[in-house]
């Protein structure tokens, strides 16, 4: 299995009137073709700003990266803008959070479909809009000629992320970010769309990552987890593994505060107390360390490093569950 | 568009009829049968409204008002229409390219609109008039057509930063929405996301704050015209002010007929902006 995405000591560093924010600190994270990987983690854990700095979207004077991106054998972060934007669309695609503000108010989705196609893969007018059709009927949309020509304040929630999806698979991109595809959606269609998803990805053969807050939904819908925690992966292994045998207390965490249909009525769902370090002041130790229930005095002075447990599953930990020494506190 | 006509309410009507007429005057005035406007009656100077004749009356100098109202409507509405167009285009094209690019530049071309909006519109107008059209002999007064032309470069000069701010902060807003970032994540170029994804969803805001624009330049040669800088001696509604300016408590009509027409354009034109900014918000406001 060959690596399409590998990401090497990736540093997302902000400029802010408080100073330095760094937001991804040395994330590295290989994506081998053919496969989804999640990466979970709570709000401001640097998911987002992962996935788009490993995009290079993000842009201005205010950001700086330090790190490597091979993308397909291309190292897209010693690429000038022009090239690395060739990759875009028909190499990588990403789609948002939000379908509200993802689309375009003004123009049609039948235009925004065929944009893609006409400008990245040199279309007429006329195979665009066939496409374009045809797009919207692979992602499920009944009657996509009427909805080609409809503005998105006429679609639904659900009915937008799929034209979303129609506009980031238009160019049959080998790798697709999802970021928090179905966050801004309800339930049921939450579920629908993570199903679309993965049809998608066996049919097109494409690559994802699937970003995500939700244990849940990466529990159903991948190969490989990474738990993202203040801005670093602070777990990893292959989806069963991790779910069978966490190391890390903030994953357990994690997990436990998921409610449970099974679980008693009528108790309070476990939180983690706390909240996340400050990013422009991190801690010296486990960033984790004052909101682990675990923790004790190495926690809060040592920076843990990234552990190889066997199989793939890193961890970053240093009294990892399942060892009687963490059992202990 | 008849859609759009039927569910216009009748004040949005009367003015876009009233911009109509104006237009209509400012393009066909000349063919009317109407007494020449540069020519006096010195049968009946300072006629009353309604005299037979002259349905508006004459000023003290016999020049009939009807027909300069309508003959004037043309360079009034002409120099509105073009510094408005000309100065938008400019003003919005420096904003949005401004605001998308950032940096530097942007904070340099920020500041310098705010240093040109922070002197009085008719001052500044006043102060390119009084550069450019100084003639190069003095005893000669330069040609009404030249003094145009200096009126429409100072008005659009002032129009730039006007439209040129309103199109930098609309782009600042749109800017980071995500749809900019899906269109680079799908590999667009800058050109095509700003011509394509920016501009559609700047310009209703550019729309109206241009339709008040032509109200406030409309204002501005009035205003010129009346301090004597204006096309004083040519036809247009602030010539027709600047003319009577100090005898018009003898004849008080040859006053009101161009400020009553004056004031009814710019009321119809600040109406029609916000009108259409109404309108073309609705779609952004059901999202």
């Amino acid at each position: 299995m060959t690596t399409l995405l590998s990401i090497r000591d990736l540093v997302v560093k902000f400029r802010t009137h408080r100073g330095m924010l760094e937001a991804v600190r040395g994330v590295s994270l290989d994506i081998p073709e053919g496969t989804s990987i999640g990466i979970v983690g709570e709000s401001g854990s640097g998911k987002t700003v992962l996935s788009r700095a490993a995009m290079g979207l993000l842009s201005g004077s205010n950001v700086e990266r330090t790190g490597t991106v091979t993308f397909d054998g291309n190292e897209l972060t010693a690429m000038t803008r022009d090239e690395v934007r060739e990759q875009f669309g028909t190499g990588i695609a990403m789609i948002f959070q939000d379908p509200m503000t993802a689309l375009n108010p003004v123009r049609r989705v039948g235009t925004q479909i065929a944009e893609g196609l006409r400008i990245r893969l040199g279309m007429s007018k006329q195979d665009a809009t066939k496409r374009s059709a045809e797009l919207l009927a692979f992602v499920r949309i009944p009657d996509p000629e009427s909805v080609l020509k409809k503005f998105p304040y006429q679609l639904s929630g659900g009915m937008r992320q799929r034209v979303m999806i129609a506009i980031a698979i238009a160019c049959n991109p080998k790798l697709l970010f999802a970021d928090e595809p179905t966050t801004a959606l309800d339930v049921t269609v939450q579920a629908q769309i993570l199903t679309l998803l993965a049809d998608l990805r066996k049919e097109l053969g494409m690559s994802m990552v699937l970003v995500t807050h939700d244990l849940g939904v990466v529990a159903n819908n991948t190969d490989y987890v990474a738990v993202m925690y203040a801005g670093e992966i602070v777990e990893q292994a292959p989806t069963t593994e991790l779910f069978a045998n966490m190391k890390m207390p903030y994953t357990e965490a994690l997990l436990k505060s998921i409610p449970k249909i099974d679980g008693p009525a009528h108790v309070r769902l476990p939180v983690i107390d706390g909240r996340l370090p400050d990013p422009t002041d991190r801690p010296a130790g486990c960033g984790f360390a004052p909101r682990c229930t675990y923790a004790q005095a190495k926690c809060h002075s040592d920076h843990p490093p990234l552990e190889d447990a066997g199989d793939g599953h890193l961890y970053r930990c240093w009294f990892p569950l399942g060892q009687t020494i963490a059992r202990k506190a | 568009m008849r859609k759009a006509l039927k569910q216009m309410d009748k004040f949005t009507k009367t003015c876009v009829g009233w911009m109509i007429l104006m237009v209509l005057f400012a393009a066909v005035g000349p063919l009317l049968p109407l007494p020449d406007p540069r020519e006096a009656d010195f049968e009946s100077l300072g006629a009353s409204i309604f005299s037979p004749g002259h349905i508006l009356g004459t000023d003290s100098n016999g020049y009939d008002l009807l027909s300069n109202v309508v003959n004037g409507a043309r360079t009034s509405l002409m120099i509105a229409f073009v510094s408005v167009v000309i100065g938008g285009t400019i003003g919005s094209t420096i904003g949005i390219l401004s605001a998308y690019f950032r940096g530097r530049l942007d904070y340099f071309i920020n500041t310098l609109f705010n240093i040109i909006l922070s002197i009085p519109n008719l001052v500044l107008s006043l102060a390119l008039v009084a550069i450019l059209a100084t003639s190069a002999d003095p005893t000669i007064p330069t040609s009404p057509n030249r003094r145009v032309y200096v009126i429409l470069i100072s008005l659009t000069f002032v129009i730039i930063p006007i439209l040129g701010r309103i199109a930098r902060g609309a782009t600042l807003t749109w800017i980071n929405r995500e749809f900019v970032l899906a269109a680079r994540s799908m590999g667009m170029k800058d050109r095509h996301i700003i011509l394509r994804h920016i501009v559609p969803n700047v310009l209703p805001a550019i729309y109206s704050v241009g339709f008040l624009a032509i109200g406030v330049v409309i204002v501005a040669e009035g205003s010129l015209s009346l301090l004597g800088v204006g096309v004083v001696d040519g036809v247009s509604w602030g010539a027709m002010i600047a003319r009577v300016a100090g005898e018009f408590t003898f004849t008080p009509q040859s006053m009101y007929v161009p400020v009553t027409v004056l004031a009814l354009t710019v009321i119809a034109s600040n109406q029609i902006g916000d009108y259409l900014r109404s309108r073309l918000d609705l779609r952004e406001g059901k999202i």
